[in-house]
């Protein structure tokens, strides 16, 4: 009993200066401590890259000064955050690469925790509002619109909001969305061909018999991808041919998904033959892992904005308003699609080259405020339809 | 004033002891149960206007019947399983008790994941080898794995129980020229009996209280915890979701208070109850023992291809036309794996020794002082392991979400999540170990003057060290395993690995989640072994001294 015990408490001791003292022991590599070291790795690439161009061209030295003016003031700045740590709700597959680059900008920590925003919300809730991070990053735009009404976030007029287009961010400044999303099909070649099928081009495709059984979506009530799937189709339709559209398609569904990440995953396990899905550079990458292929549809593309926001309680307003700023700037931007490819918010910010085949033109033109004042009578609706 | 002075250690003690029952307890509950109280302006029965309507009923009839037929199925094989070994003798009697604690260390969905690998629409069974194509998702595939799930614990609980049945007895049955299945008909099983419906009862609450299983493998199919869940998460009605758990309190309650009366009976018939030295073996009829071997045998090839089927997902891509061998789900852990691992381990180290610990305290007053008020602490220590884990978890977000007792994002909100969720499994083992001691231990260190504290520990902690153990394993184990109470209680920078499990698994990779799973079954295995070897030793001589106590 007694070595038990003491073996266990030991165990303990030594384990605990593990996790408290991140830095000192080696090995134990947490992910606050890799997002700062590759922090420093990029500032002294940047530190070199700028001396290199001091002295390799003199001439332009004034202007160097300047700009190093420039940095030394937005550093003071940014002095006293330094070491701070953010917290962030993500709900952005692929994003916690990004941060790195914010980091090493502004020497503030990013911690994270990947939650669904449906997670989040409820858990916000039953903490009466309060939430323990500073932001909140991406994820469905529905549960914003809830934060939004139940009183949960903050407002911030990001400098960038003005390279955002009216219909992608809050009015008020409540939330703006870093990126669009567009949604499409996943299709699993090999079940296909097995079946000797063709891969659907449109959603009025979907409705073909020939699919039945074959599809996979989750269900809108439960994701807030599906929803906006629903919603914006329903937008760009009109109410009599959209819910025509869907009471077909329900008819070759025969199980719906509890989440929305789960179609994706199931079509390259070959579960499924079509999956209907939220498309991003991740959907891109299974591409060369499974014997899958992302299919954008051809009459009309649906979308979900991605949003930012800042809790209302959140401990850190400072660093979260700067981490706002970096996502909403060009710079940002572009850090962000490069770890994960989506269509950006800002209009000077280019189309990922994977993505560059979409045509833009075919997005529906949606009213995203509409979500959420909508949700109830078109999910009543919706549970008609598929009982 | 010496005694005075005891006494008063003796009540702060207790008093202690009550206020963190109180404060992680029911202030929780009690906070969450308020939320679905709670309307736009004040005090609203909103959301218990509609709880009965025809879709809640249909979902509770659901959970019923799929608990039912999972513990029914759960339960004969646990007995089956558990005749079995006790016909065997001793050397594999043991084997299939280590056997059983393995089966027993899996975390959570690591079943579903194998089933769908195993038996999904590409199903390296159903369509690997048979050809066929169908959708193994519905009802049936979750009353099977939650059935699977039960199974080691049932048999272990039920083989402990059969080694306390009087050997006399069956052997004087067996001098007096009874056969095999008329000892078993008449005399084992019989004393077996309310250990069977124990079982029974507490894999039947289990199940009520289990979403993972029914959202993993049920397809279309919906049970009440997994509503409840959903509602939660997916929309902006908290309340709701709290609504719809309450709901399920009252069967979990029934049920429960059956198991609790049946377990009363088991102690209460084996109290002093010494077996007989050496082995007693049932001689069983050929055929009893080819058809529980075979049943046993069975259990154990589902639970070897289980664990086959992780390691094989975490090595190899299952999905194309060939099997692909690759080390790319171990590349791709996030470096959060490791740190949640980490947190993990030492949360439910923690867990495991602080909850034996109180359990054993609160035992201490509950059977060896018999203060009135404890049976009622003792009901309410209950409910952490009978309400739904998602509903105890959002209480814990309720209750510490205000200063002064904001705790969210510290160690601390996780590990006594981890304590009072499975407190009463400690004090359960504990009651049991007290009923073993003679209770003129107690007087005797009273004559010579010790204070209760002392009696309590120094005489009678070092004495329950077995029971000490066994609630150490058990609550490291689900600790380390528990998702519905912590899902929501995480937060940034302070994950867990099962969390972690659970979010690999919910969007479906698989692979990675087989990583993931290995190293966790790799770390409770060996935790546990080295537990059971460090208190294992000298037990015998203490026996000894028992008896003659």
């Amino acid at each position: 009993m007694k070595k038990f015990l003491t073996t266990i408490l030991v165990l303990v001791l030594l384990l605990v200066p593990v996790v408290s003292c991140k830095q000192e022991v080696p090995g134990s590599k947490t992910e606050a401590t890799t997002v700062a070291e590759k922090a420093e790795d990029k500032t002294e690439a940047a530190t070199e890259k700028a001396t290199e161009a001091t002295t390799e061209k003199a001439e332009e030295k004034p202007a160097a000064e300047e700009t190093e003016e420039k940095k030394a003031e937005a550093d003071s700045k940014n002095k006293d955050l330094e070491g701070t740590t953010l917290k962030v709700l993500l709900a952005y597959g692929g994003a916690d690469a990004s941060f790195p680059d914010f980091t090493a900008k502004t020497g503030i920590k990013v911690e994270f925790t990947s939650i669904s925003t449906g997670k989040a919300l409820a858990q916000i809730q039953a903490a009466d509002g309060v939430s323990d991070a500073d932001v909140w990053f991406g994820g469905g735009v529905d549960s914003y619109l809830a934060a939004t009404d139940l009183g949960y976030l903050m407002q911030y007029d990001s400098e960038g909001r003005k390279a955002v287009a009216d219909q992608y961010k809050d009015a008020e400044g409540y939330w703006t969305s870093l990126a669009l999303v567009p949604a499409g099909f996943l299709v699993n070649t090999e079940v296909l061909e097995e079946k000797s099928l063709e891969s659907p081009k449109t959603w009025e495709d979907l409705t073909d018999p020939k699919y039945e059984g074959e599809l996979i979506m989750a269900s809108p009530g439960i994701s807030g991808t599906q929803y906006a799937i629903l919603n914006g189709t329903l937008q760009a339709l009109g109410e009599e041919k959209g819910w025509d559209l869907w009471k077909k398609i329900d008819a070759n569904v025969t199980q719906y998904a509890q989440g929305g990440g789960e179609p994706g995953p199931k079509t390259c396990a070959g579960e499924f033959g079509i999956g209907i899905l939220a498309i991003t550079g991740g959907t891109y990458a299974l591409e060369s892992q499974y014997p899958v292929k992302v299919v954008v549809p051809e009459d009309y593309i649906p979308w979900t904005p991605a949003p930012i926001a800042i809790f209302k309680d959140a401990k850190n307003v400072e660093a979260a308003k700067l981490f706002v700023d970096y996502y909403l700037s060009k710079e940002g931007q572009e850090s962000l699609r490069e770890a994960d490819a989506r269509i950006m918010s800002r209009e000077d910010v280019d189309v990922p080259k994977i993505m560059d085949t979409i045509d833009l033109s075919k997005l529906i033109k949606q009213d995203v405020t509409l979500f959420g004042a909508q949700r109830d009578d078109l999910l009543a609706q919706w549970d008609e339809l598929v009982k | 004033m010496k005694i005075s002075m005891g006494k008063l250690a003796d009540r702060a003690f207790l008093i202690l002891l009550l206020g963190l029952i109180f404060l992680f307890i029911v202030y929780p509950i009690v906070s969450i149960t308020a939320i679905s109280f709670r309307g736009k302006d004040g005090f609203s029965l909103d959301y218990y206007k509609d709880i009965l309507s025809g879709d809640n009923l249909t979902l509770i009839g659901n959970s019923l019947w799929v608990a039912a037929s999972s513990s029914l199925i759960s339960t004969f094989f646990s007995v089956t399983i558990a005749l079995f070994a006790f016909a065997c003798s001793k050397k594999t009697r043991r084997f299939i008790q280590n056997a059983a604690m393995m089966a027993m260390i899996s975390p959570p969905f690591i079943s579903s994941l194998a089933f769908i690998v195993l038996f999904g629409r590409r199903g390296l069974i159903t369509r690997g080898l048979l050809g066929l194509s169908m959708n193994p998702y519905g009802p049936a595939a979750v009353i099977l794995l939650q059935a699977i799930g039960g199974i080691a614990y049932g048999a272990l609980m039920l083989i402990v129980a059969l080694e306390q049945i009087d050997g006399y007895q069956i052997m004087a049955a067996r001098d007096l020229g009874a056969k095999g299945s008329t000892v078993i008909r008449k005399i084992v099983l019989p004393s077996l009996w309310p250990g069977i419906l124990s079982v029974f009862f507490v894999r039947f609450t289990m199940s009520l209280a289990d979403f993972g299983t029914p959202i993993i493998v049920g397809g279309n199919f919906r049970v009440l915890a997994t509503e409840a869940y959903l509602t939660a998460i997916s929309t902006p009605h908290l309340g709701k979701a709290a609504a719809i758990s309450i709901l399920m309190v009252p069967s979990a309650m029934i049920a429960f208070y059956f198991y609790r009366n049946n377990m009363k009976a088991i102690s209460e018939s084996n109290v002093m109850k010494e077996g007989l030295e050496g082995e007693v073996r049932l001689k069983l009829p050929r055929s009893f023992t080819l058809f529980t071997g075979f049943c046993t045998g069975l259990y154990f090839l589902i639970i070897a291809l289980k664990y086959g089927v992780t390691i094989l997902s975490a090595f190899a891509n299952t999905s194309g036309r060939s099997l692909q061998l690759t080390l790319d789900y171990f590349t791709r852990l996030s470096p959060n794996v490791y740190k949640s691992l980490l947190h993990s381990v030492i949360f439910s180290l923690l867990a495991g020794l602080l909850s034996s610990f109180i359990g054993i305290a609160i035992s201490y007053y509950l059977e060896r002082r018999k203060l009135p008020f404890m049976p009622v602490v003792e009901f309410i220590t209950s409910l952490p392991y009978i309400i739904p884990g998602i509903f105890f978890g959002l209480g814990y977000v309720a209750a510490f979400s205000k200063q002064p007792l904001y705790l969210r994002g510290t160690a601390t909100i996780l590990i006594s999540n981890y304590i009072f969720r499975q407190l009463t499994v400690s004090i359960k083992a504990a009651n049991t170990a007290f009923k073993g001691i003679s209770e003129n231990v107690d007087r005797a260190g009273q004559d010579l003057g010790a204070s209760p504290l002392s009696i309590f520990f120094r005489i009678l902690l070092p004495q329950v060290k077995q029971s000490f153990t066994s609630s150490f394993i058990t609550v490291f184990t689900s600790s380390m395993s528990a998702v519905g109470a912590i899902v929501f209680i995480i937060s940034p920078g302070m994950s867990v690995a099962s969390i972690e499990l659970f979010q690999s698994t919910e969007v479906g990779e698989y692979g990675v989640a087989s990583v993931q799973a290995l190293f966790m079954i790799g770390i409770v295995a060996f935790v546990n072994l080295l537990a059971l070897k460090l208190s294992k030793p000298k037990s015998a001589a203490k026996a000894k001294i028992k008896v003659q106590s």
